[in-house]
This record gives C-alpha cells, sequence and structure tokens, in this order.
C-alpha cells in the first residue's frame, strides 16, 4: 500500500508518482489512481523538511504516463512526516505550492485529456490535502481536492479541508443508530450519494431503507412505468400511481421518510445503463444493482471496477422442477476491488446472456434438432415480497459493512438457500484471466458497452451543477 | 414492428467477418420477434456437394450484446426448395438433412421471415466456451462450418 510504505520512510518525507486516470461524472470528477512509478535510488533527496525530485524520475514517470494513454496523468504523493517539531500536518506547505507551479506546467502540457494532481499526507491518518492540475489549451488550472476515497472491499472516506460534507443537524434522532456506526458513520451517510439501479421489487425496498437509514443523497433509475402486478412486492406503490414512472412515482413518499438533512432525492425516468446513466452514475459512491435481468449487470459490473464504485448486486431465483418449485436462492453481491466480479463468481456467463436474449425463445438450439417446437415463454422471473426483502436485507448488512465498517471483514457475497435455509458465501475465487479485474481503475479510458432495453424513454432530465473534485485510489 | 438497428460494434463485427471470409455478410434491421437476438446471414453462401442445393443463405443469431453473450449454438440454412441430401444417407436410407429441422419462428419478424429456417444444432460453445475477449463471428463461423467436415450421420 502506498501509504504504508512512504510513511515507513519517516521521519524523512517521501513522495512516489502514481498513473491516474479521469472518471467525468456530471456533478464531479473524480481522479483513479493505479499504478505507482517508485523513484529509484539517488531519483529523490528527501530530510525531513523537504524533497527534492530529480529531473530522471519526473521524465520517467511523465513517459509512463504518455505511454499509457492521453487521458492518463500523474497524481505526485507525497509526506509530511512527524517531526521534532510535532505531528506532520496535510496541508501543502509554501515550498510544495511553489515547487508545483514549476512542475505541473510541465507534466499537463499539450495533454489536454489528462487529469494530474497531488495529495500530501499529515502524519495522521485523516489529515489529508489534494488538488487537480490540468490543462485543456488554455493554461494550467488547479482545483482542490474536497474527499480522497480508498476504495477496496470496503470503502475509506478522507476529508481534505475544502471537504462539503456537513453533519445532520439534529445528531440525537439518529442515537440507536450512531451506537453502531458511531458519529463518523452518521456523517458518511449523511453524505454520500446512493444510486439505485431499478425501482421494482428489491430496489424499493433498498429505496425506503436507505433514506431511513439516513443516506444524503439518492438517486434511483428506472424507465419502466408501475403496472397493477408491481402493486403487490414494490413497497410504496399505490394503484393510483400505475402508469407513472417507478422512479417518480415514489418520490414524494421517499422524501416524507427520509432522515437526512439535507435529503436530496432524484428519480431519473430513464435507463441507468444507457451512455446518460452510466455517466450520471459515475457521481455516486456506492450502486446498488436491483436490475432483474443479466443485461444490464454487464456495464454495472464494468463500472465497479474501472470507476471504484462499490457496487451490490442482488437477485432472487427460484428453480422449477416437474411443475413445483424446488429451489429458491436469493443473493446480495459485493462488486469491488479486492472482490471477485460478476464474471468469476457465475453470476454472468456469455451463455447465460444468450439465453436471455433468446427471451421467447429461450434454449431454441436444445430443441430445434428433435424438431420441438419453440417455447414461448413470457419471460417473466418469479418475484416475491418476502424473498425480495431477505436479498435486500443481505444488501443492507453488506452496505453497512462496505460504507461504515461495521466488522472486520466483507463477504463476498451472500446466498439464501431454500429449501435449506442455509446462509452460505461463494467459495469460487477471482479467474486468471479476468478482463474486469485487468479494467480496475481505468476510469473513462475503459469502454463500457451501454445496454438499453428495447422500451426505453426518452432520456433523463439532464443535471447541472458542480461538486468538488475528488480523488480515489483502489485498496 | 418496431424497428431495432443493430448496434454499431455489431455491424463492426459483420463487416470483419464479410472482410475475413470475402463473403458479404449482413445483419437484419429488426431483431426476432420476442428475443433479442439479431440474424448475420449470406445470401447466396455456396453449400456442400452432399445436399441437393448449391447456394443458400448462411446465417446464424446473435444477441444484441455480443460479445458479452456468445452467438447462439446452432446456424441456419434457407434455400429456394427444401434442401435434401443429393443421394440417400446410407445409414437411414434417407434424404432427410440428420439433425436440423425446420423452424418457423426462426427468423419471425426479420428480412429472413419469408422462407421457414432449417436450423442445425451443434456444439462448439458448449465444450469450450465462449471466452467475450477472444472469441469473434469468424470463430462461430468457422465452427459452423465444420458441421460439413463430417459424415451427414454420425
Amino acid at each position: 500500500m502506498i501509504e504504508t510504505r512512504l510513511r515507513a520512510e519517516a521521519p524523512d518525507e517521501a513522495c512516489v508518482f502514481v498513473l491516474a486516470r479521469p472518471s467525468r461524472g456530471v456533478r464531479r470528477v473524480t481522479c483513479l489512481l493505479g499504478d505507482t512509478i517508485w523513484p529509484m535510488s539517488g531519483e529523490v533527496i528527501a530530510t525531513p523538511y523537504s524533497l527534492e525530485i530529480r529531473a530522471d524520475y519526473i521524465s520517467r514517470a511523465m513517459e509512463a504516463a504518455i505511454d499509457a494513454g492521453e487521458s492518463v496523468g500523474l497524481v505526485l504523493i507525497h509526506t509530511h512526516p512527524e517531526t521534532t517539531f510535532g505531528s506532520g500536518v496535510g496541508v501543502f506547505s509554501h515550498r510544495d505550492d511553489w515547487y508545483e507551479r514549476r512542475l505541473f506546467p510541465t507534466i499537463t502540457l499539450d495533454r489536454p485529456k489528462a487529469l494530474s494532481g497531488s495529495i500530501v499526507l499529515g502524519t495522521e491518518c485523516a489529515s489529508i490535502d489534494g488538488r487537480l492540475w490540468w490543462n485543456t489549451g488554455v493554461g494550467p488550472m488547479t482545483q482542490a481536492v474536497g474527499v480522497v476515497r480508498i476504495v477496496g472491499p470496503e470503502i475509506k472516506f478522507l476529508e481534505t479541508r475544502y471537504s462539503g460534507w456537513s453533519d445532520h443537524p439534529d445528531p440525537s434522532m439518529m442515537d440507536r443508530s450512531t451506537r453502531l456506526w458511531g458519529a463518523a458513520g452518521r456523517r458518511i451517510l449523511q453524505n454520500l450519494r446512493v444510486g439505485i439501479v431499478g425501482a421494482g421489487g428489491t430496489g424499493s425496498i433498498v429505496l425506503a431503507a436507505v433514506a431511513t437509514m439516513g443516506v444524503g443523497k439518492i438517486d434511483l433509475w428506472d424507465g419502466d412505468v408501475v403496472k397493477k402486478l408491481n402493486l403487490h412486492r414494490m413497497l410504496g406503490t399505490t394503484a393510483a400511481m400505475i402508469g407513472s414512472n417507478k422512479a417518480t412515482a415514489l418520490a414524494t413518499w421517499i422524501r416524507e421518510i427520509a432522515t437526512a438533512k439535507p435529503f436530496e432525492f432524484v428519480p431519473r425516468e430513464s435507463w441507468a445503463t444507457s451512455p446518460v446513466g452510466l455517466t450520471l452514475l459515475k457521481d455516486c459512491d456506492l450502486i446498488f444493482s436491483c436490475v432483474d435481468k443479466f443485461a444490464p449487470r454487464v456495464p454495472l459490473n464494468d463500472l465497479a471496477y474501472a470507476h471504484l464504485i462499490p457496487t451490490i448486486d442482488m437477485a432472487s431465483w427460484l428453480h422449477p422442477s416437474g411443475g413445483a418449485i424446488d429451489a429458491i436462492m436469493t443473493h446480495a453481491h459485493v462488486w469491488s476491488p479486492g472482490i471477485p466480479c460478476a464474471w468469476c463468481r457465475g453470476t454472468l456467463s456469455s451463455h447465460r446472456l444468450t439465453r436471455e436474449a433468446q427471451g421467447a425463445q429461450r434454449d431454441a438450439e436444445r430443441h430445434i434438432p428433435y424438431g420441438i417446437p419453440l417455447d414461448q415463454t413470457d419471460e417473466v422471473e418469479p418475484s416475491v415480497l418476502a424473498l425480495n426483502l431477505a436479498g435486500a436485507g443481505l444488501a443492507l448488512l453488506e452496505f453497512m459493512q462496505v460504507a461504515l465498517r461495521i466488522t472486520n471483514r466483507t463477504p463476498w457475497d451472500l446466498k439464501l438457500f431454500l429449501p435449506e435455509w442455509e446462509l452460505d458465501e461463494s467459495d469460487l475465487r477471482r479467474m486468471p484471466d479476468c478482463a474486469t479485474e485487468v479494467a480496475t481503475a481505468c476510469g473513462d479510458t475503459f469502454v463500457i458497452t451501454p445496454i438499453i432495453p428495447f422500451a426505453s424513454s426518452p432520456e433523463g432530465q439532464s443535471v447541472g451543477g458542480s461538486g468538488s473534485p475528488s480523488v480515489s485510489h483502489a485498496d | 414492428m418496431a424497428r431495432v438497428p443493430a448496434p454499431e460494434h455489431l455491424k463492426a463485427a459483420v463487416d470483419a467477418l464479410s472482410s475475413a471470409t470475402g463473403i458479404e455478410f449482413a445483419i437484419t434491421d429488426h431483431v426476432v420477434t420476442g428475443t433479442q437476438l439479431h440474424a448475420v446471414y449470406a445470401r447466396q453462401h455456396s453449400l456442400p456437394e452432399r445436399y441437393n442445393q448449391t447456394t443458400g443463405v448462411l446465417g446464424f443469431r446473435i444477441p444484441m450484446n455480443y460479445p458479452d453473450a456468445s452467438p447462439e449454438d446452432c446456424f441456419f440454412l434457407q434455400t429456394s426448395d427444401p434442401l435434401k441430401l443429393a443421394s440417400p444417407d446410407p445409414t437411414r436410407n434417407s434424404t432427410d438433412v440428420y439433425r436440423a429441422s425446420l423452424t418457423p419462428d426462426f427468423l419471425k419478424g426479420t428480412v429472413l421471415a419469408d422462407h421457414p429456417a432449417l436450423v442445425f444444432s451443434w456444439h462448439l460453445w458448449d465444450r469450450s466456451p465462449w471466452n467475450r475477449r477472444q472469441n469473434t463471428l469468424i470463430d462461430h463461423y468457422t465452427h459452423c462450418l465444420r458441421r460439413f467436415d463430417g459424415p451427414e450421420h454420425d
């Protein structure tokens, strides 16, 4: 880990260049840190109060960034260690400012698509500062970083002095929950932006739960409308909502039950896996995948790893045999660096996707040689409220672990099997040639193929505003 | 019937198949009714001498989310007259094509729907799983042609 290796150089300062790739949402831009380029002997001269970086090291790092692609920038991370004067503070010194004003115009020159930056680490873990540097052709530009996220099986949030986060004005109302995740956890929830993809059987449950738990910002996507058959398993809906968009239909109810203050709910009447939706999702800190098909899980799984946005996927499954249901399963699976992806865990496979695409002619190739007529199925999987509640419960436990670290280990996935009544965690490991892992932290340099259902509604409303930039790093 | 244009990446894959084989392949503008499958086809594809026709439409169906999803493990032929063996298969003493069947709705809703498709079930991707990062339509087409390498009756 970068932080550990740099701190090991104390009492001297230490530094490293890291390749950085952009993740551009609509509300925020995130600089994703990837491969490290450590200095070789003699390339950095360090004392407890200063660093001198030789031109050879800078040139080597710049060449590595150029070789990696036009969107790849450099982030310089350095430490302010504890000295005889006391603890080092994670704030840029005047000397840092002076040095960076000389360094980054060179690093960003003629690289308009790349995002670069710098981070300073103080002695204390949470003492950190950062800023981004870029040059789109009108000269070097810089902006302070608000939050640094370290993303692995859990997310660690580090606020800088420019963080725009706030506390709940009346924390006493959350007393019973705060006993589990503490004031720090409450602050995270208040400032977290959670994306929920799908407002149906599982999505409506997750929505109600995270709003009640105190999540401050929720974006909900669904391009579908409420139908009569949704009413018996979709929380918060009434017969009067039939024909209304699912996400919009839930807006009034969810704003009434939300406990965060301020609370922001954005219903989006479009598909999250469309090109616009995938861009908007990059604004989220964490995503719940509440979709009922395999196809949209492909881009969501890619997004989780390429853009370092932990995603919790949930699904229920019923297996019929001889006219009766002989097995039931509901699962919640975390997709995040350090945890095998949906392909490695067998949730996704090319065969499954093909079978799903066959729709009403499912398993056609198995019937054809024997002249059996093609099945005409309605393609719809069963959906049962109690099963969805169980799956959403597992997902919410995983959510508390990923965002708030309530225990010392994040489960890779949790599956509840009936009729065994067993809770199991799959032991499938990462595949050696996992393409998803290769794309980890690649951000916008990795192409994600959108998935748009046939009957998609027009793209959702555009979103304006600007947020402070942030930095994410894979743990 | 709503037109569902093939995604650009599918059209590019079909162009690559045409370039590699020297055969003009096309992709349907519509998906097969009730599915998310387009058909990729060549109009005047030569057929083995064992059949009573020398050319016909040869094609297969691929999902819209190819290459994450694999092509179906089968392919189809369409000919102007019913396709038969030119001489009876000695094992079965029949001119019927073995392990293939006319499947009425196989291309329903597409430009190829006017003629029934003789669909050959074939099993490569069962044994050697489709690799979405490596395999291409050229692999799938090559694999389809292997159906004609062996004897008609196995």
